[in-house]
């Protein structure tokens, strides 16, 4: 990929929020999952920005003097980076929105509202995600959310502003979905780190930026020939997170030989998989979108059915011969579904790898080993 | 067996009438002559069998373990069951009074008492699930549902109509559930709210979450309705509702026995007794004899006091216990006894007021959300100093479960706001209050040995 206006954009961008925040632009953070539409953050004139560093073991390690190791390597990072200071995105949030997902990232929330240094607002959200109750729950947080955005801002949040960032946001989503889809071709125009790290980039990248970005990449990839192998195994990743700078996963892959071809994950398909109604009733459209339409997340009801029907799916569409299975340690939901999965899969003669990260360092060698091996089995068309 | 069944409170005529279906069902659960003899031993060691009001708490719960066993063979036609389901007790009395053919049952607690309590039989169970999704190691899967699981995987209990679960507390219950009804094709449901509240608008998200709750078990009831065959009224659960209010009130009068003798008159081996019984399932005719067995153990205690007899010496240093206590073996509880140690309270029956009305019976149910367990951290923290400072302890013991991402989450915050605030020792005990494995006796006892030197040696 040749887009490099990026990568300099990206390094600029702490140092450009900075200039902005005392030009008094607020910053909002989010925890990521997709349950919080960034369209209403950016409606208000604020700057969101997704906090979804992950793979700092030393503000993994922080967080232990808060709360204990059975709290997700993820969330605690969440906790660390706040303790450590040396991220600048966790130092410069003025206010943190906080989705009330799994019980990891709730007490995150509730370990910062504690220590009360910061703006929190938890939104609520149901985990039916497809009754009429909850669905009005939903968009009744997403009310409280648009008026707390414009009395923390100063500025009016008005259904035209809303509908506006909703059809920015949708066009990258679009983007990032025609990328995606590329990948269901023999020859892949782009590798699943390239693409995560794309996705990644949307986390703190101003939209408009993120749209011409991503359609000078469209452009680009369409255009050239592909140098991969065309009869590497194709994989895909299924699990919660793969977090920024958490690409060893995608690194070892790639080094076995193996070819990640499509995304799960939260970071995945879940988030730019539908778009959102930009007309009519835009707090009901964005609810619906975020919670009804879009793909659950597994601490969501009845979400087992829905997420591996999916993704048997995206295997035959995507023509996968493995799964690698990526989970965090302690994730306990996600560790439960894998037993399911690699039994579905499996009746469909399609083998399925579980990795369980901590972020450590440890991880590297035996996650070598195991991924080195899932290949060479399914290059030799042998089932674990 | 007669003598076991003597010491959980069954009398010579209801033994003999019952003593074919014991043996049906002690066989079934694979409960040998060696079983009972160590069944014994630790009910004279670990409970205070000679009270009269102990035994007839056995007694219900191993009724209800029998009840259980044989639910399905014994004509009942619609199973109920329910875990981590904390308002299920609170209706299932309408269900269990109006149909002769319904069983209702918080399946876990009863086993968990019978054989893990009783028996020290639950490790097996545990086992049985390790072996399916719920493996051991680093993820630490609570043992609580490994428990739920582990009962059908070894065919103990019957499967149900109906297997009910909620999201009040974690995300690992109704996931349980969701892997239960894709492999062994058992009909589940899960009832929710929302944990969304913040500290500085507590009231109102109360009332928000408290309604959306109620909307929930409103469509519970519905899909209940359709599972009994009958239609399951408001009056119906006001009943219900008043019924059990006579033994929380029972629980709460002994409590307060507990909380304010010196010396504290029985172990805090029954702790886990008396939270078992108030999420039992019991119909309106089955209630009496839990508030019989509850009034008749705080009769007995106020005697004991009146005499000056304790489980520990007088002017024991005085603690809270933080989160429930372990609900398959006593053996913790115990070491802390004899180690001089009063546990006098307990986090989980301390309740944030709720502000709101509360006639509705639904409501009512819903008030769930304002115990300790149930309220975001910020909130439960105040709540924890209030019961610390109304109690008068000394100290603070935290055991908390590892497998529960919601209360393990809370336990170094706690002692940080405990210690800033109240300047008393907090000592945390990670465990899993479901897994008798995870119990160490001579860490536990190096552990409370210096906490309780801190204890005595804090200035006052």
């Amino acid at each position: 990929m040749k887009e490099e206006r990026l990568s300099t954009y990206l390094k600029d961008r702490p140092a450009e929020l900075e200039e902005a925040k005392r030009k008094g632009v607020k910053i909002i953070g989010y925890f990521p999952g997709n349950y919080v539409p960034e369209e209403l953050i950016y409606a208000s004139g604020a700057v969101p920005i997704c906090l979804a560093y992950g793979a700092n073991r030393r503000a993994v390690d922080a967080a232990l003097s808060v709360v204990p190791n059975i709290i997700c390597p993820f969330a605690r990072g969440q906790i660390g980076e706040r303790i450590l200071k040396t991220n600048p995105y966790y130092g410069m949030v003025d206010m943190l929105v906080a989705p009330i997902t799994c019980q990891h990232l709730k007490k995150v929330a509730e370990v910062w509202e504690y220590h009360g240094d910061m703006e929190i607002f938890k939104l609520g959200v149901p985990h039916k995600y497809d009754g009429d109750s909850e669905l009005d729950y939903y968009a009744d947080r997403l009310r409280a959310l648009r008026d707390r955005l414009q009395a923390y801002t100063g500025n009016e949040v008005t259904d035209e502003r809303i509908g506006e960032a909703i059809r920015l946001y949708n066009r990258m989503r679009e983007l990032l979905k025609k990328i995606s889809l590329l990948r269901r071709a023999t020859d892949l125009p782009l590798s699943a780190l390239d693409f995560i790290k794309l996705n990644h980039a949307s986390f703190c990248a101003d939209p408009a930026f993120m749209v011409d970005v991503l359609e000078s990449v469209y452009g680009e990839i369409t255009r050239k020939q592909s140098t991969t192998k065309a009869d590497l195994p194709r994989l895909l990743l299924l699990g919660p997170n793969v977090s920024l700078g958490d690409y060893e996963i995608l690194e070892l892959v790639e080094a076995s030989g193996g070819r990640i071809v499509i995304e799960e994950i939260c970071e995945g398909v879940r988030y730019y998989w539908h778009n959102i109604e930009s007309n009519g009733d835009v707090l009901q459209s964005l609810a619906r979108g975020y919670l009804v339409d879009k793909l659950p997340c597994a601490f969501m009801r009845n979400s087992t059915r829905k997420r591996l029907d999916f993704a048997l799916q995206l295997a035959r569409d995507f023509d996968v011969s493995g799964v690698i299975w990526y989970e965090l340690l302690c994730c306990e939901v996600y560790d439960a579904e894998s037993y399911l999965f690699a039994q579905k899969m499996a009746e469909r003669h399609i083998p399925m790898l579980v990795l369980e990260s901590d972020y450590g360092p440890t991880n590297v060698g035996q996650f070598k080993v195991r991924i080195e091996a899932f290949v060479e089995m399914i290059e030799k068309g042998t089932e674990q | 067996m007669i003598e076991l069944l003597g010491l959980c409170g069954f009398g010579a005529q209801e033994m003999k009438l019952q003593l074919p279906r014991f043996k049906k069902v002690f066989n079934r659960l694979g409960i040998t002559a060696v079983d009972i003899e160590r069944g014994k031993q630790r009910l004279i060691k670990y409970y205070d069998t000679e009270l009269q009001g102990v035994r007839k708490l056995l007694r219900l719960f191993v009724r209800e373990m029998v009840n259980a066993v044989l639910a399905r063979e014994e004509g009942k036609t619609k199973l109920i069951y329910a875990y981590m389901a904390p308002c299920f007790s609170m209706f299932a009395p309408a269900l269990l009074s109006k149909s002769k053919e319904v069983f209702a049952i918080h399946h876990a607690w009863a086993f968990q008492t019978v054989l893990g309590c009783i028996f020290d039989k639950m490790v097996p169970v545990l086992e049985a699930a390790e072996r399916k999704w719920l493996k051991e190691g680093g993820v630490a899967h609570c043992s609580n549902v490994k428990s739920v699981a582990g009962l059908f995987i070894l065919d103990m209990i019957p499967k149900p109509d109906l297997l009910i679960t909620s999201g009040y507390l974690c995300e690992t219950a109704p996931k349980t559930l969701e892997l239960m009804h894709e492999l062994y094709d058992i009909p589940v449901w899960s009832y929710e709210t929302c944990q969304d509240r913040e500290l500085k608008d507590y009231s109102t998200a109360t009332e928000r979450i408290v309604m959306l709750a109620v909307k929930d078990l409103r469509s519970l009831i519905g899909r209940l309705e359709q599972v009994v065959g009958f239609e399951i009224t408001d009056d119906m659960l006001r009943e219900s509702l008043d019924g059990r209010s006579k033994l929380k009130e029972s629980l709460g009068k002994l409590r307060n026995v507990i909380e304010n003798s010196d010396p504290m008159p029985i172990s805090a081996t029954h702790d886990a007794l008396y939270m078992a019984l108030i999420l039992m399932t019991l119909s309106l005719d089955e209630l009496p004899d839990a508030v019989d067995a509850v009034d008749t153990l705080r009769e007995e205690l106020q005697e004991r006091v009146s005499k000056g007899q304790g489980a520990v010496k007088k002017g024991a240093p005085r603690v809270l216990a933080i989160l429930p206590p372990n609900h398959t073996d006593p053996r913790l509880e115990h070491l802390v006894g004899e180690l001089g140690i009063a546990i006098v309270g307990l986090d989980p029956a301390f309740v944030v007021p709720y502000e709101g009305k509360s006639e509705d019976p639904y409501v009512a149910m819903a008030l769930y959300v304002q115990e300790s367990m149930f309220t975001p951290t910020p909130r439960r923290i105040p709540l924890i100093l209030e019961g610390c400072r109304r109690l008068n302890v000394a100290g603070v013991i935290d055991r908390f479960h590892v497998g529960c991402r919601t209360v393990a989450g809370d336990a170094l915050v706690i002692r940080d706001a405990v210690k800033k605030e109240l300047g008393i020792p907090v000592l945390l005990l990670e465990w899993d209050n479901f897994d008798s494995r995870t119990f160490n006796y001579e860490q536990c006892k190096r552990r409370l040995e210096v906490f309780k030197t801190m204890l005595v040696n804090r200035p006052s």
